[in-house]
């Protein structure tokens, strides 16, 4: 240990006689590159530097990976209270996913924030695929956008065809009448005959397949149930009141709309933080292998300074002896 | 049947069934006791920025914060 502390205060000597620049950890290993007078082993500034910063990136991951797994718990009983909003309105109303119409608008859902590995991407791969899907003559297709990394996605080839992006939706937790409002500023803003939801269903912290929700406008819906089908059996129900069957459709889709957006946002915030938990989990295994890599070169330099050394000592004196 | 006979005028005022549904819910919030009074507000929170886009650039963004009635 003395050796090693010599060693280094010799150097430290030695370089700052040598040259007036800073000393940096780059800077050190040029100057020992120019091969200075005493300096004799490789420095292992550098891989002590590079060790330390990837310590700390180990640290932050742990602590993103916890935040997520804690948060996780209680968002998913959110989300799997919230399937039951929906179920009644697929039981009703069908998924009219084939349903054939003219203007479709693609909710890709998203989140604000990355680390989450590849859930934007598919939201935003699965939109840009529906609109291959419903293209056509005369048929037009337009994005509304929920969260901003979908957004920085879609901006980059289809922005000509987003007509609204949402962004700051989990700053608060979520809650329905949040995604109420926001559901409505969408029907009041957007002209549509179908809304397609596009998220990420929580299946469990692994698996998040894309999903699609279809909401169809209400004059879609009444045209559907006269052509029969599903949509048709509508008119078992008896309808209570004075209303007439198109008011009851239109409140109804309008309210299936703000239930399913609710549970979509829901599922896909849900995913994020098991996407991010498990994305945040292999980087810190990924980390803890560097780690182990870095220690090993660290030790064998350090080992073999240390016997040059001592053979040179060595060597020494047995060469005054002899 | 007191909605029955109050949703052409909610209609005509430019709301959507959510809206007026959201009102109503808010009203029912309103009843309660405290502490589940501010139990309930809690959830009553509404908070995003919401921004239209014409022409593939995006126009200046509106933040919607807790105007639930708006």
């Amino acid at each position: 240990m003395a050796m090693a502390a010599l060693r280094r205060e010799g150097r430290r000597f030695l370089l700052s006689s040598a040259s007036s620049t800073p000393i940096t950890a780059r800077s050190a290993i040029s100057n020992e590159e120019s091969c200075l007078f005493g300096a004799r082993s490789i420095s292992t500034q550098i891989v002590r530097n590079r060790m330390k910063s990837v310590r700390n990136i180990q640290k932050i991951t742990k602590a993103m990976k916890m935040v997520a797994a804690s948060k996780l718990r209680g968002v998913q009983t959110k989300t799997e209270n919230s399937r039951g909003l929906w179920q009644p309105f697929v039981a009703l109303l069908g998924d009219g996913f084939s349903v054939d119409v003219k203007k479709n608008v693609v909710i890709t859902v998203s989140s604000d924030k990355g680390l989450c590995g590849g859930i934007n991407s598919t939201s935003v791969k699965v939109s840009k695929a529906l609109t291959r899907v419903y293209s056509g003559p005369e048929k037009e297709t337009k994005y509304v956008v929920l969260g901003e990394k979908g957004k920085a996605q879609l901006v980059r080839d289809s922005k000509n065809r987003i007509e609204l992006t949402i962004s700051e939706l989990q700053k608060n937790p979520l809650n329905y009448t949040q995604v109420a409002v926001l559901a409505d500023d969408i029907l009041k803003n957007v002209e549509f005959d179908a809304l397609r939801i596009v998220f990420n269903k929580f299946h469990s912290v692994v698996s998040f397949p894309p999903t699609v929700s279809t909401i169809l406008s209400p004059e879609i819906v009444e045209k559907e149930s006269e052509a029969g089908g599903r949509l048709g059996d509508l008119d078992l129900y008896e309808i209570e009141g004075g209303e007439t069957k198109s008011e009851v459709l239109q409140n109804l889709s309008e309210f299936q709309f703000s239930c399913v957006l609710f549970n979509a946002v829901l599922e896909n915030g849900c995913s994020e933080l098991g996407a991010r938990m498990s994305a945040m989990d292999s980087s810190s295994k990924n980390a803890g292998e560097m780690l182990d890599r870095l220690t090993l070169t660290y030790n064998r330099t350090r080992q073999a300074s240390i016997t040059t050394e001592l053979i040179e000592i060595i060597s020494g004196a047995s060469a005054l002896e002899g | 049947m007191a909605s029955t006979a109050a949703v052409p005028f909610w209609r005509a005022a430019g709301m959507t069934y959510i809206t007026y549904s959201n009102i109503c819910a808010s009203l029912v919030r309103g009843c309660l006791k405290e502490p589940y009074k501010s139990e309930a507000a809690s959830r009553e929170k509404v908070h995003f920025t919401i921004s239209k886009w014409a022409n593939g650039k995006p126009e200046k963004p509106t933040i919607r914060s807790d105007s639930p009635d708006q």
